[in-house]
This record gives structure tokens, C-alpha cells and sequence, in this order.
């Protein structure tokens, strides 16, 4: 288990799943609010194509408030609708 | 609102808001609860006087609150990165 105070370098690689435990991808880079002081999003990479319409992206950018907790693996909300089109503002 | 991506700072320099070179980014500190971004871990420069700075071994903290803009350099608050 990863403290929860680290560096952010730590996240680099981590795989994403949902809560039902799916695939998402792994995580890439994270994007950072500098004014907020905040992890904004996290970018995804390595997309799961049955969940990701691949077409469409080369990474996926997950918000920060859909992750439910990281550890060894990075757990988000299930939103199938959202991760085929990449929105996720109405969520 | 400015974003920037983290590894896009990677080995970038920190300087002062009036000039002074502190050092080079070595990774950040957050928060997994809360999303929060806490520290910059830099490494200063040999030259760099760090006292009245937090310092670990060879590495420096500087709160995320003193950021004040990041382009080319990472700019702190010669004030703020105390402490």
C-alpha cells in the first residue's frame, strides 16, 4: 500500500480499473491545476479497446473526483458511457 | 486556468521571483486522497545558500503554495518557498 502522502512519479504506470473491475489502461502523465494547487486528471494510455473507443484518442483523461482510491492500482467509477466518448463532464 | 502536464517539468529549474536560481525539480509531493499538490523536491544548485529553506539530506521542499507560474521555469515566492 502506497502512503498517501508521495511522489507523484509513483502513479506513473499504475493500471486503472473501474469498479467493476475493468481494465481502463495505465496511467501516463497527470495533468495539474497550478492555481488550484490539485491533480486535475489523470492521462491514460495503453487503452482497453473493448471499453475505449480507440479511435477517437491517444490517451484518455480521467478527473481526479471518479477515482475512488489509489494503491497498487488506481480504482474509478464505472462510466461506460463516459470512457467511449471521453466526456466526462456530466458526470 | 493554467495546467501543465508532470512530466513536462521534469528537470525543470526553479528560480525566484527576483531572479534567483534555486535549483531543478527532482519529483512533487501530492496527496492520493485529496488530490492535493504539496511540494516541489528540488535539487539546488551547489552555489544556492539553503538556509531558512527545508532541507532532507540532499534534497529541498518548497510548498506548492509558492508557485506563482510555470513556462520555461518553475517561478516561486522567494518568500512562501521558506518554511
Amino acid at each position: 500500500m502506497i502512503a498517501m502522502r508521495t511522489q507523484i512519479t509513483e502513479l506513473f504506470g499504475l493500471s486503472v480499473y473501474t469498479e467493476k473491475s475493468l481494465l481502463v489502461g495505465e496511467v501516463e502523465d497527470v495533468l495539474i491545476d497550478i492555481e488550484g494547487r490539485k491533480m486535475e486528471s489523470l492521462v491514460v494510455g495503453k487503452l482497453n479497446q473493448e471499453l475505449v473507443d480507440i479511435k477517437n484518442y491517444k490517451g484518455l483523461k480521467i478527473p481526479f473526483r471518479i477515482i475512488r482510491s489509489i494503491g497498487d492500482i488506481v480504482l474509478i467509477r464505472h462510466l461506460p458511457g463516459a470512457f467511449k466518448t471521453g466526456n466526462f463532464d456530466d458526470v | 486556468m493554467s495546467r501543465v502536464m508532470a512530466r513536462s517539468l521534469s528537470r525543470k529549474k526553479i528560480v525566484t521571483n527576483e531572479g534567483k536560481m534555486i535549483g531543478t525539480l527532482k519529483n512533487i509531493v501530492v496527496d492520493f486522497e485529496t488530490g492535493q499538490v504539496v511540494d516541489l523536491i528540488v535539487y539546488p544548485d551547489p552555489s544556492f545558500d539553503t538556509s531558512g529553506y527545508r532541507v532532507e539530506g540532499d534534497r529541498l521542499f518548497i510548498n506548492f503554495e509558492a508557485v506563482k507560474d510555470i513556462k520555461d521555469y518553475i517561478i516561486v515566492d522567494r518568500y512562501l518557498s521558506r518554511k
